[in-house]
């Protein structure tokens, strides 16, 4: 049961500083909490990470290309009824089952992955104050021990308004 | 940073619409379920037992009013994926607060359409033999078909524009949450599905947000034209024409922006968003419909003259029954009236920001829309090659009920919508007014 | 598993394209013949008693619902007294490259080996797309569900089925009758002979103006009659390839059409 320190910001510089300084000194894990996307201003601190998303869409939109593919041409080579003239493997009708299968396999593939890389929907009871989704900015350091006052008088320092201990 | 609004007026405002509520809502909404029992569950259910012939169809005239109505909606729903979509990825900042109802819009009105295609059919109560599911029925669908080409599209569009609806909202639901107590924190909590708003949520947020507005972005372009091929795939003289397609599409994002502009008009006075929803908003709007009555007329004017000009007399008996013979050649020049003539107001930037005159041309221009897409059904049908089954169309009386009753199923639904979601994004509205603290971009 | 690519093979290549409806058994076609035909809608009312067509009354026709597979379309020119009265009967012109087949999505219609379009009434769930995308227009619906009131019911052929409201139907070129000939001639171990199917409409003409037969067969009566120089297709710039042939009108008296037809030898109608 590691207590860790949560400190809200009303200004986010001030808290892309404290953040940029804990980092420097190395006092264990930050997580930052915002009620709006502040990925551009505090990246360059925290970091930006791998892009995994991509290749759930990607192989989704592949897997969804050739389930078109297959509805299409073996729907044709199952129930071979000429219809109109036209060939038994149709070129047109085939793009366009697969591109629409394509774009609905990518979109699920999208939402699954982010449900697993966000760790969505939570389960256990997570560390949360509803001030961060208002107007504050959170900034939550898992420092254990003796450090937890050192760490609280830097986060007042750099101008959070409140701090509170945590059990993580 | 805009100093006017805090960021927990923003809250509070947004969630103000989601917990309270006037007689005045209540009495719209009992009215408007009275409106599609009597206006669409009465007549459908008279026509189902009684059989299609209830309607004003007869042979040649296959496709009426219901086919009209279908593609409107679907024209209506490209109002969302614009908004969102396309100007999510051209980073335009006066879309933040409207998109939200804008995608809304889009995922009812695709309900509305869909609710048409079971309508129009002969035998709706075999209409699963055209979804693709796995059988022992020993025939399967056709994919050859333009009608199967449209299950998909509009099963894929409804569900993309539903998941788009929902993923973009989830920040905003656990603003929700977290205000309210008893059975909504409950059901708020499990929508929100615990967000917390940590670095990493909404990074990954961000990043898949911007895959699936590139995604439905393409998707929408296809849908309506699938939905155009229905009609430009067969051999009718006024209906194969490859210029559908675009215009089409064309004509959907002009109407649905049109919606736009009256279903903000409408809920800013409703829902008191007035501090959000500004007469910039409607400036804009009305740039964007200006260029798109430009291109739709466009379109009409290239229609009109290589049908003239390549005299074939199957295309040229078309025109002049759309353009000449009454009753349509009264619904053709009023739509190129409300269509073509009218946003011509919005050159001028004093009637762009003038609520009022942007809301009427916009009621104009989604009649407009409706006679083009009731135009192209009715006019084209009727005149095709053999004379001796030349027939006119005349919807009944019960189409004409459906077709109010799909009106009201859609504001019942946007009723519902208001209620029960929040209406106006509150982190992209927060991202406007600016971060406080933030880099100046 | 090999065998399931096998079959499927042989399948395939029985639908080579193009033009795999010219290695079919049959080749169904009509002729029919514009100067013989007087338009006294003989044919209509045969094929109405064959194929248990309902009658839908004034008002319905009216609202032009009428459920005629075949009409004898009217065109008049001229005014009193230079009045040329011109038909034509237009039934389903069984097209090869038929623009409703493709239009189906439940593979309610589609073209069979013996090369008719054929309409499946249980699968059909009325979309009407197959009816839009005919332009010869020959498609009928049913917009209710016609009952026959006794005792007329005793009249309803056996072998074509009545029905229901919310299908999509169309001249069949009696393929109940098309049915019995070719059982008759597989018990018999022989082929089909020539005139041995005749469609009700055919079977009725009082002006012998229709021919049906097989055009796969070169010796048959509609392969001689189609390779007339008055032959043509209804809309054939359409490239619907129908299998109806019309025999233009040319003369004004069927005497002066005998003389000018002496290079066929007086070809049989029957």
């Amino acid at each position: 049961m590691a207590e860790s320190v949560m400190g809200f910001f009303p200004y986010v510089n001030d808290l892309r500083k404290a953040a940029s300084k804990l980092k420097a000194m190395n006092y264990g894990e930050i997580t930052v909490f915002s009620p709006v996307p502040i990925n551009h201003e505090i990246d360059e601190v925290i970091g930006e990470g791998h892009n995994y998303l991509k290749y759930f869409t990607f192989f989704g939109g592949v897997l969804g290309l050739m389930l078109g593919t297959l509805f299409a041409l073996g729907t044709a080579a199952l129930y071979v009824l000429p219809r109109g003239g036209r060939a038994i493997f149709p070129v047109t009708p085939t793009l366009i089952v697969s591109y629409e299968a394509t774009i609905l396999c990518g979109v699920f593939a999208t939402l699954i992955g982010f449900l697993l890389l966000t760790r969505l929907p939570s389960f256990r009871k997570k560390t949360y104050d509803v001030k961060v989704n208002v107007d504050r900015f959170g900034l939550l350091v898992h420092a254990g021990g003796a450090r937890i006052e050192t760490v609280e008088e830097l986060l007042k320092e750099f101008g959070a308004d409140e701090v509170k201990r945590v059990e993580e | 940073m805009r100093e006017d609004i805090t960021y927990k007026e923003v809250n509070d405002d947004v969630v103000r619409t989601m917990t309270q509520t006037g007689k005045g809502y209540y009495a719209l909404m009992v009215l408007m379920a009275l409106g599609v029992f009597l206006c669409w569950g009465v007549p459908w259910a008279y026509q189902i037992y009684v059989g299609q012939g209830v309607t004003g169809l007869n042979h040649p005239d296959f496709w009426g009013i219901y086919l009209a109505n279908f593609v409107f909606w679907i024209g209506i729903s490209h109002s969302g994926t614009l908004l969102s979509a396309i100007l999510f990825i051209t980073k335009t900042p006066w879309r933040r607060s409207i998109y939200r109802s804008a995608e809304a819009m889009t995922f009812f009105s695709v309900l509305t359409a869909a609710i048409f295609v079971f309508v129009h059919m002969g035998r709706p109560w075999n209409f699963y033999w055209t979804m693709p599911y796995p059988t022992q029925r020993e025939i399967w669908t056709s994919f050859q078909s333009p009608l199967m080409f449209d299950v998909l599209a509009i099963s894929t569009y409804m569900t993309s524009s539903m998941i788009f609806l929902y993923f973009g909202s989830i920040p905003d639901l656990a603003a929700v949450r977290d205000r309210v107590t008893g059975w909504r924190k409950d059901f708020y909590g499990a929508l929100a599905l615990g967000w917390r708003g940590t670095d990493s949520e909404w990074r990954w947020l961000m990043r898949a947000y911007t895959f699936f507005a590139v995604l439905i972005i393409p998707l929408a372009v296809s849908v309506h034209s699938i939905v155009s091929w229905d009609f430009a795939l067969s051999k009718v003289p006024a209906l194969n024409k490859t210029i559908f397609a675009p215009y089409f599409v064309v004509g959907a994002i002009y109407s649905g922006t049109a919606g736009i502009v009256i279903l903000m008009a409408i809920l800013r006075k409703a829902i008191k968003m007035e501090k959000y929803i500004t007469s910039r908003h409607f400036d804009k709007l009305g740039m964007l419909l200006l260029a798109c009555s430009l291109l739709w007329t466009y379109i009409n004017v290239l229609e009109v003259y290589t049908g003239i000009y390549a005299n074939t007399s199957y295309e040229i008996e078309s025109l002049i029954y759309r353009m000449i013979t009454t009753p349509y050649s009264y619904l053709y020049w009023f739509m190129i009236l409300t269509n073509s003539v009218l946003p011509l107001l919005y050159i001028f930037k004093r009637w762009r920001v003038s609520i009022w005159v942007t809301v009427a041309v916009s009621v104009g221009i989604t009649m407009g829309m409706w006679i083009e897409r009731y135009l192209i059904v009715a006019t084209s049908l009727p005149r095709k090659f053999l004379p001796y089954m030349w027939h006119d169309y005349a919807p009944s009386l019960v189409e004409i009920l459906m077709t109010i009753g799909s009106f009201m199923f859609f504001i019942l639904l946007f009723l519902l919508f208001i209620k029960l979601w929040p209406s106006v994004s509150i982190y992209e509205v927060k991202e406007d007014l600016g971060i406080p603290g933030g880099k100046e971009h | 598993m090999a065998g399931l690519v096998e079959r499927l093979k042989g399948r395939l290549e029985s639908y080579r394209v193009p033009g795999y409806y010219r290695q079919f058994e049959h080749h169904w076609a009509m002729v029919i013949d514009l100067d013989k035909c007087n338009g006294c809608g003989a044919c209509v009312v045969a094929c109405r008693a064959e194929n248990n067509l309902p009658v839908v009354g004034e008002k319905e026709c009216d609202m032009s619902r009428a459920m005629n597979w075949l009409r004898i379309e009217r065109y008049v020119e001229g005014e009193y007294p230079n009045v040329k009265v011109k038909f034509i009967p237009v039934m389903c012109q069984h097209c090869d490259k038929a623009p409703c087949e493709t239009g189906c999505p439940v593979f309610a219609t589609y073209h069979n080996q013996d090369g008719l379009n054929v309409q499946v009434y249980n699968r059909c769930v009325g979309t009407y797309t197959c009816a839009v995308y005919c332009p010869y227009d020959v498609r009928r619906f049913n917009w209710f569900s016609n009952k026959t009131d006794k005792p007329l019911d005793q009249q309803l052929n056996p072998d074509v089925s009545v029905r229901e409201m919310g299908i999509m139907e169309k001249c069949t070129f009696c393929i109940q009758r098309i049915r019995v000939a070719k059982d008759t001639a597989k018990d018999e171990k022989r082929g089909v002979k020539d005139g041995e199917v005749t469609p009700a409409c055919v079977q009725s003409c009082p002006a012998n103006a229709m021919a049906f037969g097989d055009l796969n067969d070169r010796g048959s009566a509609v392969a001689k009659l189609a390779r007339s120089k008055r032959q043509y297709r209804l809309l054939g710039d359409l490239n619907t390839a129908p299998s109806v042939i019309y025999l233009k009108r040319v003369m004004e008296s069927a005497v002066a059409h005998e003389k000018h037809e002496e290079g066929f030898g007086g070809v049989g109608f029957r």
